[in-house]
């Protein structure tokens, strides 16, 4: 199993979805919380991340994942998780992230709301 | 943060009083609260910049900036360039700076520059604002302390829904290999290891069974004297355990008899790198590992019984292959009658008899493989085989069976013989030809009453190379009721041990021999069971009647 995170990044008209695969800890929390700056940087108001590939978090990965989301907030942005395993799901809803941002099942679903979201 | 200017012109007590009532209705948060009053500070003090310093104390959760060193929250600049980022660089380049005054705020710094009117560098200016700033930093500092708790409360919460999820994971979960890996990620998850790894016990030693983040050392001795104080917290374990990895902490899966395995995790992180694991940890580990070593149990019955289950199904497959091989039905001939009959204890046995017509002809032959179960059933399928093929060729005498016994000799295993009596029927003249190797005589009873033996004329099959055997001749009258049997029958036990013996199966053919065939069978089988009074089967049974009809 990897231990380093792997990111990749779809920028989209309005919207940017980044894809994780691998832990995300403090190493691969940083590595998600530079991409976002960048993006957000680069204009993006939106932004989904997409765990499909991962498959474990740990604390300090989730107290970075809300960093990122106090940050979306100050700028009136909007970040969406999507594709979590049941265990990481459960997790998100405990610390509270899924009051601050959207938890999507699947990718599709989740481009369709956030989409709506960025066109409105 | 970068500088922004200070509002155009002093705005009066009442503005600023009405600014601040309206921000705090609108919830603007507490940092964009304080931040304006800094702005309005600047303003209603004449101060040309103003930088806004506060304490971050919470390393591992909320904060990227090591406790002891402010982090520049706001400044406000109208003239000169921009405040250093770190209170420390603003102390150092800044605070000794003629006209600049710095004042230590609850939770935080303030540092104005020159001229500001009426400021000295010793005491905060007596200010209402000042005080509000002040107030407002502190507030800012309970929040974020009240946030650091409510995730640490919160990731509390996360822990013991971990240890219950793996409590549920004993009903739902029964692979082993998906629970190992679940139960691994779990532990490096909820204790913030960089890397962790599974080990399963494996007789005298520990094997690897998956690792996450790095590699591991393949196996261990479970008798490694590092093993021991590592697992009580006061070593460093195995060498080469988590090559590379900086602190390890290990706990045992299960206990005693039921040790299953190791959870082995390293380097725990936090926000500034990766450190050793606390006492804490290691409570919580335990923990998991308490409801893991249940988990893991649980998975592995369950694979037992899936195991069992297979086995039974194949016993049932070889039940019903030994079936095929025993004769579904007797030939007849007329003016003789003929009947088999066989139980075997288990599923499969070693009990063999077979029936066959062949020109005028009756040959059949009972034997008794030493042992139960698979392997007899087995080397009753080779005796079938060979028995077949064999009479077509040789037809029933000695030659027969000394090329049986080598036949044998070559398919078992040591200690595996085979007791065979073989008889051939000239059903016109009533002359029968026999051969016993090593069975139980059979028991021929005449009309008149008397009783004889088949005695054996050699010794079993599969015994020893270059046996002899001897065919010996009876002639049947009308009337006369031969028995074969297999020593189950005979050998059957009573509660107290004793034997069912020759003598009460005599008197049971005795009383019977002239009753058709079925009900003699039945008596032997109802009086074998009534003598063992409930004891269960303890070897296979199997019984042949031959009745040549009275005159």
């Amino acid at each position: 199993m990897s231990e380093s995170l792997k990111l990749q990044v779809d920028r989209r008209d309005g919207l940017a979805v980044i894809y994780t695969e691998g832990y995300i800890n403090n190493q691969g929390g940083e590595e998600i919380a530079s991409t976002a700056s960048e993006l957000i940087q680069g204009g993006y108001k939106v932004l989904l991340l997409n765990l499909k590939g991962t498959k474990i978090v740990n604390s300090i990965g989730i107290s970075i994942l809300i960093e990122i989301i106090e940050k979306m907030l100050e700028i009136e942005g909007r970040l969406a998780f999507c594709c979590l395993t049941p265990t990481i799901e459960k997790t998100f809803h405990i610390m509270g992230l899924a009051q601050y941002a959207g938890i999507y099942p699947d990718e599709p679903e989740a481009l369709d709301d956030l989409g709506a979201a960025t066109s409105s | 943060m970068t500088g922004t200017s200070a509002p155009a012109g002093p705005q009066t007590a009442a503005d600023i009083w009405n600014e601040l009532e309206s921000l705090a209705r609108r919830d603007v948060g507490e940092r964009a609260y304080v931040e304006r009053l800094l702005e309005l500070w600047c303003g209603a003090l004449g101060a040309p910049g103003a930088a806004l310093y506060v304490e971050r104390e919470a390393p591992d959760l909320g904060s990227r900036t090591p406790p002891g060193a402010p982090e520049l929250l706001r400044e406000v600049v109208v003239g000169e360039g921009p405040f250093p980022a770190s209170f420390k660089a603003a102390a150092d380049g800044l605070a000794g700076a003629d006209g600049v005054a710095t004042w230590g705020l609850p939770g935080g710094l303030l540092v104005a520059r020159p001229p500001a009117t009426g400021l000295d560098t010793e005491t905060p200016p007596p200010e209402p604002l000042t005080l509000l700033l002040g107030a407002s930093l502190r507030a800012l500092r309970l929040r974020k302390q009240l946030k650091q708790q409510h995730f640490q409360v919160n990731y509390r919460v996360v822990e013991l829904e971990s240890v219950y999820e793996v409590g549920l994971a004993i009903a739902s979960t029964l692979d082993l290999d998906q629970l190992s890996e679940e139960i691994l990620l779990r532990a490096v998850s909820l204790l913030d290891a960089r890397r962790g790894a599974f080990y399963r016990r494996d007789g005298d030693a520990y094997r690897l069974d998956r690792t996450f983040g790095g590699e591991a050392r393949d196996r261990f001795a479970a008798d490694d004297p590092a093993l021991e104080p590592f697992l009580a917290g006061k070593g460093a374990g195995p060498e080469e355990l988590l090559p590379g990895a900086r602190h390890l902490m290990a706990v045992a899966i299960g206990s005693g008899q039921r040790l299953g395995g190791l959870i082995v995790v390293g380097d725990k992180e936090s926000r500034r790198g990766v450190g050793p694991f606390g006492v804490a940890d290691r409570r919580t580990l335990s923990l998991f590992a308490n409801q893991a070593a249940i988990a893991l149990e649980n998975a592995r019955l369950h694979r037992q019984a899936l195991e069992k289950e297979r086995l039974e199904r194949e016993m049932e497959l070889a039940a019903e292959i030994q079936r095929q091989i025993l004769p579904s039905g007797a030939p007849r001939l007329p003016g003789w009658e003929l009947i088999g009959w066989n139980r075997p204890a288990r599923q499969v046995g070693g009990d063999y008899y077979d029936l066959l017509s062949r020109n005028g002809r009756l040959t059949f032959t009972i034997a008794d493989v030493t042992g139960k179960g698979i392997a007899a059933a087995l080397l009753v399928s080779t005796l079938h085989s060979a028995l077949h093929l064999l009479l077509d060729r040789v037809g029933v005498g000695p030659e027969l069976f000394s090329r049986l016994n080598r036949h044998i000799l070559d398919s078992s295993a040591q200690n595996k013989f085979i007791t065979l009596l073989l008889a051939d029927l000239d059903a016109a003249s009533g002359e029968l030809t026999f051969v016993n190797a090593g069975h139980n005589p059979g028991l021929l009873l005449r009309g008149g009453g008397e009783v004889a033996e088949l005695s054996p004329g050699g010794l079993p099959l599969g015994l020893m190379e270059g046996g002899a055997y001897d065919t010996s001749r009876l002639d049947l009258a009308p009337g006369d009721l031969l028995c074969l049997y297999t020593d189950g029958i005979t050998e059957c036990a009573s509660p107290a041990d004793e034997e069912f013996g020759q003598q009460r199966l005599v008197e049971c053919l005795t009383a019977m021999h002239r009753e058709p065939l079925g009900d003699i069978v039945a008596c032997i089988d109802r009086a074998t069971q009534e003598f063992a009074a409930g004891q269960p089967q303890a070897d296979d049974q199997t019984v042949i009647l031959l009745r040549r009809a009275a005159g």
